[in-house]
C-alpha cells in the first residue's frame, strides 16, 4: 500500500510540472497549446541524447527544459503567420494549428536527437543519483517524494513571483482581455511567447524528469500529454478551487496528485494500461461538459 | 506622463475588403485638426465612419491613405500597441476595458504601467494602492475599500467607471471615446457621462468623443463634428454648437444626408 501511495505521488509530483505548463496555456493565455505532446518527449530526448554522451545529469536536464522553451517559442511564431488579424483573441484554429505543426515537426527532430526511437538510460548517473550521492540518500520511495515536492514548491513560487510582477500581470491580461492589454500599450505578441515558451519548458522538465525516473527515454511518450494535462488542471480546479492565482497553482498541482492516483487505483482494479487514455479522455469530456448539460437540462 | 497633443488628420482614407464584392469606403479623405485640450464630439449615422475614424486612429487597422500626426509626430504606420502608451480609449462595451477575472487592483495597476515598459518588479505595489484608493475614491461607488475584489463582480456602470480611470490615469495624450455610455442605463450613463466631463476639464485632455446621442453631442464638448459616409459633413464651434439645439442638429443632419444622397445619385448618373 506504502509503496502504491509514494509511487503515486512520485508520478504526480513529476507530472504536476507539465500540468503547470499546460494550465499556464490554457488557463492564463486562453491558448489550448497542442505543442505539449511534442515538447513533453522532446525533453526526455534532449537530456537522454546528452546523458548518454557524458554530460552532466544537471545540463542534460536544463538542456531539456531549454528546449521544450524553444519549441514553444516556434509555436508563438507560427501562430504569429497564421493568424489573420489581430483582434481575432477568440479564434483559436490559428493557436490549435500552430501547436499541431510544432507537435508534428517535433516527432522528426525528437527522433533526430535520439537517433533512434528509444534510449535506455539505465547504468548511467541521472539527476535523481546524482542529488541522492550529493544528500547520502537513496532517491527512491519517500526519500524521491520529498525531493519531488520540494521542487514543486521552487517551482510553484517561481510563477507565482512571475505572475504577480508588472510582467506577469500583463502575461494573465493577455488571456483575460487582449483587446483592453492592447489598448494599454502591450504587445500582446510578445507576451503570448514568452507564456508559451515557459509553459513548454515546464513540460520539457516533466519529459527529462520522466525519462530519468523510468530509465528511458521514448518517442512516444508524449502521447495524450495535452489530455493528461487538462485532466490535472480540471481535477485541481474543481477540487481544490480557484480563488486567487497563488491558491489555484497549488490546486494544479493537487490535481495532477489526484489524477495520478485515479490512474493507479485503476491499474488495481484490473483496468488494462492501454486502456487509460481513453479513460482519461472520457474523465475530460465529462468534466468539461458538466457545466451545459446542467444548463439544458435545466432549460427542459 | 504625457501632455494633452495636437492632432492633425489630413486626407484620411480607409477601405475595407478592397476590390472585392465587398469593398467598403469607410473613410472618405478625413480632414481634421484638433488643438491640445479640445473636446470633440463627433455624431452620425450608423456607417458614417465616426467609429472607425478613432479605431484608425488608434492604430487597430492599418489605413489605406492619408496621415495621422499625432503632438507633432506622424503615427499613420505605427504600431496599435505604441500609440496606445499615449492614447486611453473607452469602448461601447463595459466589459471591453477591464479584465473581468482579475482584480480591481491589478486592473488599476496594468493602467498605471501604460506609457513605460513592463518589469519584473511587483505589479500591486503599497504606493500603487494608494493611487488607486484616491482615483477610485472620486467615483464615489465605494470601489476604493474593495480592491482586491474581481472586475467580474462589479456592474456594467461600475465597470465603465473604471475602464474611464483605467483609460485616464496614466495622463494620455490623447483620450478616445467609442459611444462608451450608450449600453448602460440612462442614470448610470448620465453619471459616467458627468464623470467623464470632470476629468476631461481637470487634466485638459485632447478628446474625441463618438456618440449616436445629439442630446449629449451638443452639450458636452467644445466642438461637434457630424459625419456622413465617411466625410466630415459639419463642423460646429463651441459658440455655433452653444446656438443649437437637439432639434435643430436633426434638421442639419437630414440637410446634410438629403445632400450626400443627392450626390451618390449624380455620381451614378
Amino acid at each position: 500500500m506504502q509503496v502504491i501511495i509514494s509511487n503515486a505521488l512520485e508520478q504526480g509530483l513529476i507530472y504536476c510540472f507539465m500540468v503547470l505548463g499546460v494550465f499556464l496555456t490554457f488557463r492564463v493565455l486562453d491558448f489550448p497549446d497542442l505543442t505539449v505532446d511534442g515538447s513533453l518527449p522532446l525533453g526526455a530526448a534532449v537530456t537522454g541524447a546528452l546523458i548518454v554522451g557524458g554530460h552532466s545529469p544537471l545540463l542534460a536536464t536544463a538542456a531539456g527544459v531549454g528546449a521544450g522553451m524553444c519549441a514553444g517559442l516556434v509555436t508563438g511564431f507560427l501562430h504569429l503567420l497564421l493568424k489573420s488579424g489581430e483582434s481575432d483573441s477568440t479564434n483559436y484554429g490559428p493557436k490549435l494549428l500552430a501547436g499541431i505543426l510544432t507537435m508534428t515537426a517535433l516527432y522528426t527532430v525528437n527522433l533526430r536527437v535520439m537517433g533512434r526511437s528509444n534510449i535506455p538510460l539505465l547504468g548511467v548517473e541521472t539527476i535523481f543519483e546524482k542529488l541522492g550521492a550529493f544528500l547520502s540518500l537513496t532517491m527512491v520511495g519517500w526519500n524521491l517524494v520529498l525531493v519531488l515536492v520540494a521542487l514543486a514548491i521552487v517551482v510553484k513560487y517561481l510563477l507565482d513571483w512571475l505572475l504577480h510582477t508588472e510582467f506577469g500581470l500583463t502575461l494573465l491580461a493577455t488571456g483575460d482581455n487582449e483587446q483592453m492589454i492592447r489598448a494599454m500599450g502591450t504587445n500582446t505578441n510578445f507576451t503570448r511567447i514568452v507564456g508559451l515558451a515557459i509553459a513548454n519548458g515546464l513540460v520539457a522538465l516533466t519529459g527529462s524528469l520522466v525519462a530519468q525516473q523510468q530509465g528511458f527515454a521514448d518517442v512516444g511518450m508524449g502521447i495524450g500529454t495535452i489530455v493528461a494535462g487538462l485532466a490535472g488542471v480540471i481535477m485541481g480546479e474543481v477540487i481544490f478551487g480557484m480563488r486567487s492565482i497563488s491558491w489555484v497553482l497549488f490546486s494544479v498541482i493537487g490535481g495532477s496528485i489526484v489524477y495520478r492516483f485515479l490512474i493507479a487505483i485503476s491499474l488495481r482494479l484490473g483496468i488494462q494500461p492501454t486502456d487509460l487514455k481513453l479513460l482519461t479522455a472520457v474523465l475530460v469530456v465529462v468534466a468539461l461538459s458538466i457545466p451545459t448539460v446542467r444548463r439544458k437540462v435545466v432549460r427542459l | 506622463m504625457s501632455a494633452p497633443a495636437t492632432l492633425d488628420i489630413g486626407a484620411l482614407r480607409k477601405v475595407f475588403f478592397p476590390a472585392t464584392a465587398n469593398e467598403v469606403v469607410a473613410l472618405n479623405g478625413i480632414d481634421l485638426e484638433v488643438p491640445a485640450g479640445q473636446f470633440v464630439s463627433i455624431i452620425g449615422s450608423n456607417g458614417s465612419g465616426k467609429s472607425t475614424l478613432l479605431n484608425a486612429v488608434a492604430g487597430t487597422f492599418p489605413v489605406s491613405a492619408g496621415k495621422i500626426v499625432l503632438d507633432g509626430r506622424d503615427v499613420t504606420r505605427q504600431a496599435e500597441h505604441v500609440r496606445s502608451r499615449t492614447i486611453g480609449r473607452v469602448f461601447q462595451d463595459p466589459r471591453a476595458g477591464t479584465a473581468p477575472s482579475m482584480t480591481i487592483e491589478e486592473n488599476l495597476a496594468i493602467s498605471l504601467l501604460r506609457s513605460k515598459r513592463s518589469s519584473l518588479r511587483r505589479g500591486v505595489t503599497n504606493r500603487r494602492r494608494d493611487v488607486m484608493r484616491a482615483q477610485l475614491a472620486r467615483l464615489h461607488m465605494g470601489l476604493e475599500d474593495r480592491l482586491k475584489a474581481g472586475v467580474n463582480k462589479l456592474s456594467g456602470g461600475q465597470r465603465q467607471a473604471m475602464s474611464l480611470l483605467m483609460a485616464t490615469i496614466a495622463e494620455p495624450s490623447l483620450l478616445l471615446l467609442d459611444e462608451h455610455t450608450a449600453a448602460l442605463d440612462p442614470k448610470v450613463a448620465a453619471t459616467i457621462m458627468q464623470l467623464t466631463a470632470a476629468i476631461v476639464a481637470e487634466r485638459g485632455l485632447t478628446t474625441l468623443m463618438v456618440t449616436h446621442n445629439m442630446e449629449l453631442a451638443l452639450r458636452y464638448g467644445d466642438r461637434l463634428i457630424m459625419m456622413h459616409a465617411g466625410r466630415v459633413m459639419l463642423d460646429l464651434d463651441a459658440g455655433q454648437k452653444a446656438a443649437l439645439e437637439v432639434g435643430d442638429l436633426i434638421e442639419k443632419f437630414h440637410e446634410v444626408a438629403g445632400e450626400a444622397f443627392a450626390v451618390d445619385r449624380m455620381l451614378l448618373e
